[in-house]
C-alpha cells in the first residue's frame, strides 16, 4: 500500500523534474525536443536508479553487518572506484565511451575483493576488521588521489568533480549499464528481506531459526558491491544517501527491513533525484555537484529526525 | 532421539570435546553439567548444528545433523542462547514471530496461524503483555522468557537451553525451570539445558550428562550423578548433600 503511494510519488516527481531545467518547453515541444529525450530523461532515470541502488545498499550493509554507520562509502567501495577514475581521468580515457566508468568499475570491485580478502579470517568475516579496513583504505586512497591532483593541476577540476559525484554526463548507455545489475540486485535484496531481519539478531541466531547465513551474506553482498560499483562508474561518488535514506525510513517506520527495503528503493530514487534537480536548476547555467547538495539536505533532515525520535523515547 | 557417537571437537591444538558419545532419549529433560570450560556449550553448539565436529557424528531421529538444511534444521532444534541480543529494535511480538521463520518462504508474510502460534507461546511464557516492548525496555528475565517463547513459537522436538538462568534472581530461576519442566510434561518436548546451579539441576532435571575434563564422566538420572565423588572429580570441590538447603516453594511465587 505504502509502496504503491510511493512508486506514483516517484513517478510524479520524475515526470515534474524532467520538465523543468535550463531550458523552458511548453508542452508540445518538450516530446519533440532532443533535450527532453537525450539529456534529461537518461538523467533523471539514471539518478532514480543510482539513489534506489545506494539506499538499498545501504539498508543491505546495515543489517548483514550489524552496524549502523556501514553504507558504500565506509566500506571503500565509493573511494575505490574514485581512485579508478582519477588513474583514467589522468591517462586521459575522458575522450573514450564509458572510458572513466569502466576503470572506475573494475577498482572499485578490486578493492572490495582486497577489502574481503584482508577481513576473512577461514570463511568468517569479522565485521569490525572489515569496517576498520574500509576506512582505513579510504584514508589511503584518498591520499592518492590528492597526489594525482597535485602533480596533474590541469586535471584537477576534473577529478574533483567525479569524486564529489555529477549526473551531469548522464547519458542512455549509461542507464543500459546501470539498469541490468540494478534490477537484479534489487530483486535480489528483496527477497532475502526477511533474511536480513533474522541476521540483524546475530548470526547464529539467525542460522538456528533456518536462515544459510554464509550463503545469504556472501550472495548479498556480491550484488550490492555490484550495484555500487555501477552506479559508482557511472556518476561519481555521492555520499550520504546509502547512510541516511535507509535510516530515515527505520526512524519512521520501525526496524522491519521487509519494509525498509523496499521504501528504500522509491524513497532513495525521489531523494537523489530532487538533489540532482536541484543541482543542475539552482543556478543556472553552472551545475552543482550532486554530492554536496545530497549532504546539505540529507543531513539536517537526519540531524532532525533523529531528534525527534530521541524525544519520543 | 539425540544420537551424539564419538564427537571429538578442538579449537586450534585446543581440544574442546574428546571422544564423547551418548544417546538423549525423547522426552526426556536432562541437565548437561560440568566446570566452566569443559566444553559444554561447544556440546550444545554441535548438537545445534551450529560447529561441526572434526570427527564423530551426531544424528537426530537417525538422521546425521550435516544433512539438515538450515530450514529443516530449525524445524527440528531449537536453541536458546546465553546472551540475548539486546541492542535491536524489534519488539518482543516481533522477536517471537521469528520463531515462525522456518516454516516460511521467502517474501511470504506470517499467516492467522502463525499469529496463533506465537500468541499462545507468549502468553506460556507468560510475556504476552511485554508484547510490544523493546530488549532494551525489559529485565534480564523477560528476555529470557521472551527467547524461550521464541524457541516455542519454532514448534521443534527438541529444545537446547545454555544456561538460561545465569544473571536471573532465585525467583525467576524457580520461574523459567518451573516453566521448562512444565513444557517438557504437558509437550513431550526433549529438553537439553546447561545449568551451573546444582541445586536446579537437581530439583527440575530428571536426567544428568556429567561432563569433566572435556569428556563424559556420568550419564544418568540427577541424584547418581551429584554424589560427593562424583562433584569433587568435576568440580574440585568438597560437597555434601543434605536435605536442610532453604525449601521454596516455587508454586508460590
Amino acid at each position: 500500500m505504502v509502496s504503491a503511494m510511493l512508486a506514483i510519488l516517484l513517478v510524479a516527481a520524475m515526470l515534474v523534474c524532467s520538465t523543468v531545467g535550463v531550458v523552458h518547453f511548453d508542452r508540445t515541444s518538450l516530446m519533440q525536443s532532443p533535450i527532453f529525450w537525450n539529456l534529461r530523461l537518461p538523467r533523471v532515470v539514471l539518478s532514480v536508479l543510482v539513489g534506489a541502488a545506494l539506499s538499498i545498499c545501504g539498508a543491505t550493509y546495515q543489517s548483514v553487518f550489524r552496524n549502523p554507520l556501514t553504507d558504500p562509502y565506509v566500506l571503500g567501495i565509493s573511494s575505490g572506484a574514485s581512485l579508478g577514475a582519477a588513474i583514467a581521468i589522468v591517462l586521459g580515457l575522458e575522450a573514450y565511451l564509458w572510458g572513466v566508468g569502466s576503470i572506475a568499475l573494475l577498482t572499485a570491485l578490486l578493492t572490495i575483493l582486497l577489502i574481503f580478502k584482508i577481513a576473512a579470517t577461514g570463511n568468517r568475516m569479522h565485521t569490525t576488521t572489515l569496517l576498520l579496513t574500509g576506512v582505513c583504505l579510504t584514508f589511503l586512497i584518498t591520499a592518492i588521489i590528492s597526489l594525482l591532483m597535485a602533480m596533474h593541476q590541469d586535471k584537477m577540476e576534473s577529478i574533483i568533480f567525479w569524486t564529489m559525484g555529477s549526473f551531469a554526463s548522464a547519458s542512455w548507455m549509461d542507464v543500459w549499464i546501470v539498469l541490468p545489475v540494478t534490477l537484479v540486485g534489487l530483486a535480489v535484496v528483496l527477497y532475502h528481506s526477511k533474511d536480513l531481519n533474522l541476521l540483524l539478531t546475530g548470526s547464529e541466531t539467525a542460522q538456528s531459526l533456518g536462515v544459510e547465513v554464509e550463503k545469504v551474506r556472501r550472495r548479498l553482498l556480491l550484488f550490492t558491491t555490484l550495484m555500487v560499483a555501477f552506479s559508482v562508474s557511472a556518476c561519481g561518488v555521492i555520499g550520504f544517501v546509502g547512510l541516511v535514506v535507509p535510516h530515515c525510513i527505520r526512524l519512521v517506520c520501525g526496524a522491519d527491513n521487509r519494509r525498509i527495503i523496499p521504501y528504500s528503493i522509491f524513497v532513495g530514487g525521489i531523494f537523489l533525484l530532487l538533489c540532482d534537480t536541484l543541482a543542475r536548476t539552482i543556478i543556472p547555467p553552472n551545475e552543482l555537484p550532486v554530492g554536496s547538495i545530497t549532504s546539505l539536505l540529507g543531513a539536517p533532515m537526519f540531524i532532525y529526525l533523529l531528534y525527534k525520535s530521541k524525544r519520543k523515547l | 532421539m539425540i544420537d551424539v557417537q564419538h564427537i571429538n571437537c578442538s579449537y586450534g591444538k585446543k581440544v574442546i570435546l574428546g571422544d564423547l558419545s551418548f544417546i538423549i532419549a525423547d522426552g526426556t529433560f536432562t541437565a548437561i553439567l560440568g566446570a566452566n570450560g569443559c566444553g559444554k556449550t561447544t556440546l550444545l553448539r554441535c548438537i545445534a548444528g551450529l560447529l561441526s565436529p572434526q570427527q564423530g557424528t551426531v544424528n537426530i531421529d537417525g538422521k546425521a545433523i550435516g544433512t539438515f538444511n538450515a530450514r529443516q534444521r530449525a524445524q527440528k532444534i531449537a536453541l536458546v542462547q546465553q546472551h540475548p541480543q539486546t541492542d535491536i529494535e524489534f519488539s518482543a511480538f516481533e522477536t517471537v514471530l521469528m520463531g515462525r521463520n522456518p516454516y516460511q518462504r521467502h517474501l511470504q508474510n506470517e499467516s492467522q496461524e502463525d499469529w496463533n502460534i506465537v500468541e499462545q507461546a507468549m502468553k506460556k511464557t507468560n510475556t504476552w503483555h511485554l508484547r510490544l516492548s523493546l530488549p532494551s525496555q525489559m529485565s534480564g528475565g523477560e528476555l529470557q522468557r521472551v527467547m524461550i517463547a521464541r524457541a516455542l513459537a519454532q514448534q521443534t522436538p527438541y529444545l537446547l537451553l545454555d544456561e538460561p538462568t545465569s544473571n536471573l534472581d532465585i525467583a525467576h530461576q524457580f520461574e523459567i525451570m518451573e516453566l521448562l519442566s512444565d513444557i517438557n510434561r504437558k509437550e513431550n518436548k526433549t529438553i537439553l539445558i546447561v545449568v551451573h546451579d546444582l541445586n536446579l539441576a537437581l530439583r527440575y532435571c530428571p536426567e544428568t550428562l556429567l561432563l569433566n575434563d572435556h569428556s563424559l564422566l556420568f550419564q544418568g538420572s540427577t541424584s547418581e550423578a551429584l554424589t560427593p565423588e562424583k562433584i569433587k572429580t568435576a568440580f574440585g570441590v568438597h560437597a555434601e548433600i543434605c536435605d536442610c538447603y532453604l525449601r521454596f516453594d516455587a508454586k508460590s511465587l
